[in-house]
């Protein structure tokens, strides 16, 4: 799992998606093997390697409220309207994120992943935007298959 | 009673009175909710070893690494609210253990050095001092786009100096002068007897100097 952001097919979906939607940053957070840890193992157009050094809090941020929940989110004009503090979301600060959507990964029907998209500036993303990540993060959900079970 | 002296004297006693209630709630979270998971978890453990079933040994093993996330969520929570080592260990310890835990939620670095001998400090100015670093650095993590802090703890004879610099984009102190985060800073090293300074430049960063009278 340490070696995904090396994973060819994984850096391919992400860059696909990034170019797709004309987002500023893909994030895949994913978590550890045999530990409850949720850690950002491969992002793009990431402003620095802060996302290395984070670890998803469990129901916090829109990374760990999308692992305990197993729903998708969507921020728009962060920190407008959040549930919590502002510091409960590291990845829109680390990233300088203002938007965002995100969405859950599957493995044996439990949430053990994150797909995020973000922009620096005030967005909505359409239902057809969100399908994309959507699709994304299935196709990411069968290139992991092997690495999570 | 000086008006003055009667402000800071309730000021003193509505702080104080927070600390104790976070305190209460932080171990009431880590020895009793905490507990009680813990030996959820444990029996759990015991069902999934006398389970022959794989998908219901799949199962219970999902339940244990939830419950695993749960209790680990719940004992960060409470050192969050109140770092045990404060109690225990003394400032120094305790800062050393919320710098890790502040890294693995903000990707933030930070340097911590200690010159001279650590000395015992009364409890309450030790979480004062605690509470101003810690508002410090949460507001580095919101406001400083930096990657690296540095913490400099300077014991002296009879003063506790510490500066936390962040090399970020720095603010004009003039522009932020009335805001309450940064005035809460200075009023509770005011109440220790102490002092707490802060300044800053555009595009070189902000420096935060504290200094505690040692006895």
């Amino acid at each position: 799992m340490s070696q995904l952001r090396e994973l060819h097919s994984v850096i391919q979906v992400c860059e696909q998606l990034k170019e797709q939607i004309s987002c500023e940053f893909v994030g895949l957070a994913m978590q550890n093997e045999g530990s409850p840890d949720v850690r950002w193992h491969y992002a793009s157009g990431n402003l620095n390697d802060k996302y290395k050094r984070i670890t998803v809090r469990f129901g916090k941020g829109i990374a760990g409220k999308i692992i305990s929940s197993g729903s998708p989110m969507m921020l728009e004009e962060f920190p407008a309207n959040i549930a919590g503090k502002v510091t409960d979301y590291p990845i829109m600060l680390a990233e300088k994120l203002v938007s965002t959507y995100a969405v859950p990964l599957f493995f044996n029907s439990v949430p053990k992943g994150v797909l995020l998209v973000g922009k620096r500036e005030k967005y909505i993303f359409s239902e057809q935007e969100q399908e994309m990540v959507q699709d994304s993060a299935s196709l990411l959900e069968q290139l992991l298959m092997g690495d999570i079970l | 009673m000086d008006p003055l002296k009667m402000k800071q004297k309730i000021n003193s006693y509505i702080i104080d009175s927070q600390e104790e209630e976070i305190k209460r709630i932080a171990l009431e979270l880590h020895e009793g909710v905490g507990q009680n998971l813990y030996s959820i978890l444990t029996g759990l453990q015991f069902i999934e070893s006398g389970t022959q079933e794989p998908a219901m040994k799949n199962y219970v093993r999902e339940m244990e690494l939830l419950i695993g996330k749960t209790i680990q969520e719940i004992r960060l929570l409470s050192v969050e609210l109140h770092p045990p080592a404060l109690t225990t260990l003394g400032l120094l310890p305790a800062m050393k253990s919320y710098i890790k835990c502040y890294t693995s939620t903000f990707g933030i670095l930070v340097d911590l050095n200690s010159d001279g001998i650590e000395k015992q400090i009364p409890e309450k100015d030790r979480i004062a001092v605690f509470r101003v670093c810690q508002e410090a650095l949460m507001n580095i993590a919101k406001y400083a786009d930096t990657s690296n802090v540095k913490i400099n703890f300077f014991w002296k004879k009879d003063e506790l100096k510490i500066t936390i610099d962040d090399f970020g984009k720095g603010f004009q102190p003039k522009e932020y002068g009335d805001s309450s985060g940064l005035a809460v800073m200075k009023e509770r090293m005011l109440l220790t007897g102490g002092q707490c300074v802060i300044s800053s430049k555009i595009g070189e960063g902000t420096s935060v100097e504290i200094s505690l009278p040692l006895e």
